[in-house]
């Protein structure tokens, strides 16, 4: 055996790639790479605000509040004692109890901050009403005996508020899939770019190929399979990053350090972070179908 | 196997560079194409090899009217053509054993079904040493021997050449010249383009000569 003959095995031999390797591919990279990255922030995006929409509502669910608001300075203690009477006596509450001067100050402190004059504000008193498992109290009729019985009082069943909240993080995730739609089309548009270069950098081999009797699918292969690849590793990479970005915000939520008490958790949790490997997935069907599509509609110019 | 009648080709709105042109090219025969540089030798090989269309006139080949198939047939009457282009064409970035290999891969054979034909053939156009050696590093009249190997490999039925020994050695060329009277033997029509004589003269095929874009028949 020569020496040129043994410097590829003999198995190895025939399966030279089609195209060769790809120059100045890199910029395509980065940009899918930082498409990944931004999609995986508006994903994460949905990710949260999914996951919200669900803790808030099982907080809230089984949960009523009556407020008993203050009449000018003095609080109407006795209402309160009524309305608690009143709610102990309907069927279904498992609990009712009012709000301790502590825990009214406590619900504040996000938005007021904690200071001495604050508790000297006159607050309405709380009650918390938990109800039973599957509950569903006449919430009419028992708003219209508490205020037969407690004038100041206000029911409030948190559907409002928990419509909201559904309603918030519906247009959250409404906002973050138009984003990805968009990466998804930007993406698209670059490959199809990226492609066409590709094609005209090797025209003389997709020319000779075809005249060959390459079949379009065979030649659209060649490139599909690199792009393919090409978007997969990229986007992997940024979408790695944005898991990490993630992982970080979370790690600052768990000691402590989120600055807006009351917005929700923004770091993703372990469990949802393998979500985002969908990314790099449907980067990679993205890129193989675009190279596929503006190869067979390039080879339709030749004869 | 390959019938022209009338066949005129231009390109683009440019002058017509074949006018009237009519011949046939018998299952099996041998045919040397010659003529002047800028006579139209490339431009009829290119109809032949299907990368062209002709402007005006009927092309057959393989018994199918060319004006007739629908574009999806072509890569199966393009494989069973060989073609040795003037500038040899190779892909850079291939082996000269992959180079070879090119037409038997696309007609969806193996490696291990292939390999053995593959080295053969390099061996016996002098390149057995070189096997991997990639097209930029091989001389002129070695990438032109890989050329021929990979336009042979795949036994065509039609072999179609474009000054296949302009760049080696007369003993290399006559070497060259008896792989394509051997193929020409086992059945494959095999035609031609040279400005050559010592080829022309070296067998008894026939000859057409082209000039000025018209074909004149010199020899049958």
């Amino acid at each position: 055996m020569t020496r040129s003959q043994a410097r590829i095995p003999a198995k190895e031999r025939g399966k030279g790639r089609i195209l060769p390797r790809e120059e100045g591919a890199a910029s395509l990279d980065l940009v899918i790479a930082v498409m990944a990255f931004l999609a995986s922030l508006a994903f994460g995006a949905v990710l949260i605000a999914d996951r919200m929409a669900q803790t808030w509502q099982a907080g809230l669910a089984g949960k009523l509040t009556v407020q008993v608001l203050p009449e000018g300075e003095s609080l109407p203690s006795a209402e309160v004692d009524k309305a608690i009477a009143v709610l102990r006596a309907t069927p279904g509450v498992l609990y009712a109890s009012a709000l301790s001067d502590a825990d009214n100050l406590a619900l504040v402190e996000p938005w007021l901050g904690h200071d001495a004059v604050i508790a000297a504000l006159p607050f309405p008193r709380l009650i918390d009403v938990q109800l039973a498992p599957g509950a569903t109290p006449d919430i009419a009729g028992l708003e219209k005996k508490l205020t037969s019985v407690a004038p100041h009082a206000v029911l409030d069943d948190h559907g409002r508020w928990i419509g909201r909240l559904k309603s918030t993080a519906n247009n959250v995730v409404l906002s973050a899939l138009a984003v990805l739609a968009l990466i998804a089309i930007a993406t698209a548009a670059t490959v199809a770019f990226a492609t066409r270069a590709g094609l005209t950098a090797h025209r003389e081999i997709v020319q000779l190929l075809h005249l060959m009797g390459a079949r379009d699918r065979f030649i659209a292969r060649a490139f599909e399979w690199h792009y393919f690849m090409a978007a997969l590793l990229a986007a992997a990479c940024g979408a790695g990053i944005g898991a990490l970005v993630f992982f970080a915000a979370g790690s600052l939520d768990q000691i402590g350090l989120t600055t807006i008490s009351f917005l929700p958790p923004l770091g993703l949790a372990l469990a949802e972070l393998p979500w985002l490997a969908l990314i790099p997935t449907a980067a990679a069907v993205i890129a193989w179908g675009t190279a596929r599509l503006s190869v067979i509609a390039a080879l339709h110019e030749f004869y | 196997m390959v019938r022209f009648e009338n066949v005129g080709m231009r390109y683009a709105s440019g002058p017509e560079v074949l006018r009237d042109v009519s011949f046939t090219l018998e299952s099996g025969s041998f045919t040397f194409l010659t003529g002047p540089s800028g006579a139209g030798k490339s431009s009829l090989l290119k109809l032949v090899f299907l990368a062209e269309r002709p402007s005006r006139g009927l092309v057959t080949l393989f018994g199918c009217d060319l004006a007739r198939l629908k574009r999806a047939d072509l890569p199966a009457l393009r494989r069973r053509i060989g073609v040795v282009f003037q500038e040899f064409r190779l892909l850079d970035h291939l082996s000269a054993f992959d180079n070879v290999a090119l037409p038997l891969r696309l007609a969806g054979l193996r490696p291990a079904e292939y390999r053995r034909d593959v080295e053969e053939l390099l061996s016996w156009v002098g390149l057995g040493a070189r096997l991997h050696a990639k097209p930029p590093t091989l001389s002129g009249g070695e990438q032109q021997r890989v050329a021929i190997a990979r336009a042979v490999v795949a036994k065509p039925d039609l072999l179609l050449a474009d000054e296949p020994t302009g760049n080696v050695d007369p003993d290399m060329g006559e070497r060259l010249i008896r792989l394509f009277v051997e193929l020409n033997r086992f059945g494959t029509t095999v035609m031609i383009a040279t400005h050559d004589r010592a080829l022309i003269e070296s067998t008894r095929a026939r000859e057409m000569r082209l000039v000025d874009g018209r074909l004149i028949e010199m020899r049958a």
